[in-house]
């Protein structure tokens, strides 16, 4: 391998990419579309306990509906004069979502209640009138065992839990394991996104080469594996640019923010638990209770960013050089696919649950390592072991994956006219 | 081996898969000449112009570029273009000629200085910011060719150079290729249309299924092959081509006819024919075109003609 040529590649790979407009306004638009998808998202979530329905409630012991109207007087009307049959027919003619009729012997008894609804409202709808009745049957049972008020508020509490980290060598912490497995999940997304991202860089790159036929000049002065290797050395190159240009805006952001967050969190603080934490650790500066990000995750990032590029890129180098234009690709795409896709349903274990059984194997499993590796580091002590052999198994496997594409690039990016299949790709392989 | 033969092709074999592109071909390109590859496509012509420019790997037999086995510092005194060619469409002109002459070794001073002489030549200096996608057909044929010779090579190799310029281009070709023989360079193109090679070449190898059928001096082959083709021009009824016995008809159309004579008739027997349908206009024994040639040995009389070579 002539490491001229590789440089030369390399140049041209990055510099051309790093000074295109798609370069700068994508660097620019992840960001933001990331931020939106997050903040669109949260929305949905909030916005879904606004459901809005009518109950009609015939209640035949007249305790209850007095209740249900005090705590949500649009959403329950008493009803109870009306017949049965018509409140079927206000039902049947959608002027309320459904009714209820409630019988002293549901109240006594247990029996269960019954809805009678159209149909339409879906599981928020039964959660939300489930625990509406709830709370009214016990209410009125409470009442009627004419317990006292103290027990009645003994129902009503609810007790929260706090929790902190002890070390072994018995420095205690505060916990940010909420915190930290949103920081593993986001790291192992980012890797899922950056292995699409620029593994599809790669492939269109090799398309583009074949399409504009300037392969074969190209190859007249390179060889085939030069070409790869710096093309693939050019397009990390830009990823690290990328990645930087957001980590040191993230950091710089985050700078920027903690003093004003911190600010803000110890006002309300003062008032709440604040008094009785701070006189246990009055060492403590409320400061430290923003979470921070240790340097070693940064860099464990970094190193399992790249060697998931690393082990995918060379594999959508092949696809691309196997294909006569991009339409081409989704056959051969799938094996690719498959197993990055498998690693992202591994995530949402392993930034729960990182020491479960499917997070500790996908993290060892090269394919799948370099997405769920990074949240269990973030989240959880991993033993070294585990994270020397998923970096060692990573880098065998790359060897394995350059070994096998510089053979199917090596014929690929010479043959036109049509599209090559796995049988093709096979021979390729042989020969 | 002579001291002036720059590429020798030696026995070289190729297959791929089960179908054999190449088989034991042999043949020698001379310092200073121009080679024509001929063949009908897919006779193993590209196959073999990879092996030379060491796309592809050498399996049987050899080749050498000036007695040297053929590698990436072959490669650098080479200067080829491709049947399939291109240029990288968003890059500016001259950002492109610097990257592909860098590949070829030149720095990036030899390399501008190089450029700005060529783009001058072709009237195209203010070309070099231009991105390529921008320029028309015919101009980002003229910087690949420019791509194609900017590192001054020895050697130069064209594969099927013609298809797909303009007139104005092919002429611009033809005139850079004769320049480069009368500096000395080597040339050796590939191309299934005859009349360039007939203009252009000294020595030319004929294809066929991957084996070479013929091979050598241009003018020696056509003296081999006798003066047994006659050319006809005509006015009036040329139905009588029709009649006549153990001929070939090569570009005939109303008032011309390119008669090859397969047996031991003599030509005046088709002038006598002739005149009692026609009025003759020229009648004219000649040396058969490369195009009967080249039909009649790849073609229906294959063995026959290779008797006669």
């Amino acid at each position: 391998m002539n490491w001229r040529q590789v440089f030369l590649v390399l140049k041209r790979e990055y510099l051309t990419r790093v000074k295109s407009k798609g370069f700068i306004a994508a660097t620019l638009l992840v960001p933001i579309g990331f931020i939106a998808i997050y903040g669109i998202g949260i929305l949905v979530v909030v916005w879904e306990s606004d459901v809005t329905y009518q109950i009609g409630i015939k209640d035949d012991t007249s305790q209850i509906v007095s209740n249900l109207h005090e705590q949500s007087p649009e959403q329950y009307l008493d009803y109870s004069d009306l017949s049965i049959d018509s409140l079927r027919t206000l039902v049947q003619t959608e002027e309320i979502t459904g009714y209820v009729h409630i019988k002293e012997e549901n109240i006594t008894e247990n029996v269960p209640l019954e809805l009678i609804y159209g149909g339409s409202g879906g599981m928020t709808l039964l959660a939300s009138i489930r625990s509406d009745m709830r709370d009214v049957f016990r209410q009125e049972q409470l009442r009627r065992a004419d317990v006292s008020q103290e027990v009645q508020d003994i129902f009503a509490t609810r007790i929260t839990m706090d929790t902190r980290r002890l070390s072994p060598e018995g420095e205690e912490t505060e916990d940010d394991t909420a915190f930290l497995s949103g920081v593993g999940f986001v790291m192992g997304f980012v890797i899922f996104g950056a292995i699409f991202g620029y593994g599809g860089y790669i492939m269109r790159g090799v398309i583009e080469e074949k399409t504009n036929r300037i392969i074969e000049v190209i190859t007249s002065s390179v060889k085939p594996i030069e070409l790869l290797t710096g093309k693939m050395a050019g397009v990390g190159a830009l990823a690290i640019t990328q990645i930087g240009i957001w980590l040191v805006t993230l950091v710089g952001l985050a700078m920027l923010a903690a003093p004003i967050l911190s600010s803000f969190m110890g006002a309300q603080g003062g008032e709440l638990a604040a008094a009785e934490s701070m006189a246990e650790h009055t060492d403590i500066p409320l400061i430290t209770s923003i979470p921070t990000i240790e340097t070693s995750l940064i860099i464990y990032f970094v190193v399992f960013f790249l060697l998931g590029y690393l082990l995918y890129s060379s594999l959508f180098a092949a696809v691309g050089s196997a294909a006569d234009s991009e339409t081409d690709t989704q056959q051969l795409m799938l094996p690719i696919m498959a197993p990055i896709f498998i690693a992202y349903f591994i995530l949402f274990q392993s930034s729960r649950n990182p020491e479960s059984t499917i997070s500790v194997v996908g993290s060892i499993i090269p394919f799948f390592a370099p997405i769920v590796m990074i949240s269990r580091i973030a989240i959880s002590d991993v033993p070294f072991w585990q994270i020397g052999l998923s970096i060692f198994l990573m880098v065998l496997t790359f060897m394995g994956t350059m070994w096998l594409s510089a053979k199917i690039y090596k014929v690929g990016i010479l043959s036109y006219g049509s599209s090559a299949g796995f049988k093709d790709l096979f021979k390729w392989i042989r020969q | 081996m002579s001291d002036s033969t720059t590429i020798q092709v030696k026995n070289l074999s190729k297959t791929f898969g089960k179908t054999k592109a190449v088989q034991n071909v042999s043949f020698d390109v001379q310092k200073g000449r121009i080679f024509g590859l001929l063949g009908p496509n897919g006779a193993g012509k590209t196959t073999t112009i990879r092996m030379i420019n060491y796309i592809i790997p050498v399996e049987q037999g050899a080749i050498t570029i000036n007695n040297l086995p053929v590698s990436p510092k072959t490669q650098k005194l080479i200067g080829y273009m491709p049947e399939e060619r291109g240029l990288y469409k968003k890059m500016k002109v001259g950002e492109q000629l610097i990257y592909l002459a860098q590949l070829k070794g030149l720095s990036i001073g030899e390399a501008k200085e190089k450029i700005r002489y060529w783009l001058g030549r072709f009237n195209a200096l203010d070309w070099n910011q231009k991105v390529v996608g921008e320029l028309s057909k015919g101009m980002s044929q003229k910087i690949q060719f420019i791509a194609t010779i900017v590192h001054d090579p020895d050697i130069y190799i064209f594969d099927e150079p013609f298809s797909g310029l303009d007139p104005i281009n092919s002429e611009l070709l033809k005139e850079i290729i004769i320049e480069l023989r009368e500096n000395g360079k080597t040339i050796l193109f590939s191309t299934h249309r005859m009349e360039q090679v007939e203009q252009m070449c000294d020595d030319i190898c004929l294809f066929n299924n991957g084996k070479v059928v013929l091979t050598g001096n241009l003018r020696e082959i056509k003296k081999n092959f006798g003066k047994n083709t006659v050319i006809i021009e005509f006015q009036g009824d040329g139905s009588f081509l029709d009649d006549l016995e153990n001929v070939r008809i090569n570009n005939r159309s109303t008032n011309f006819a390119e008669i090859r004579i397969l047996d031991s008739q003599s030509p005046q027997d088709i002038l006598k024919k002739a005149i009692s349908h026609a009025e003759i206009h020229k009648f004219q024994l000649v040396e058969p075109s490369l195009n009967e040639i080249f039909i009649s040995t790849v073609g229906e009389d294959n063995i026959k003609v290779q008797e006669e070579a």
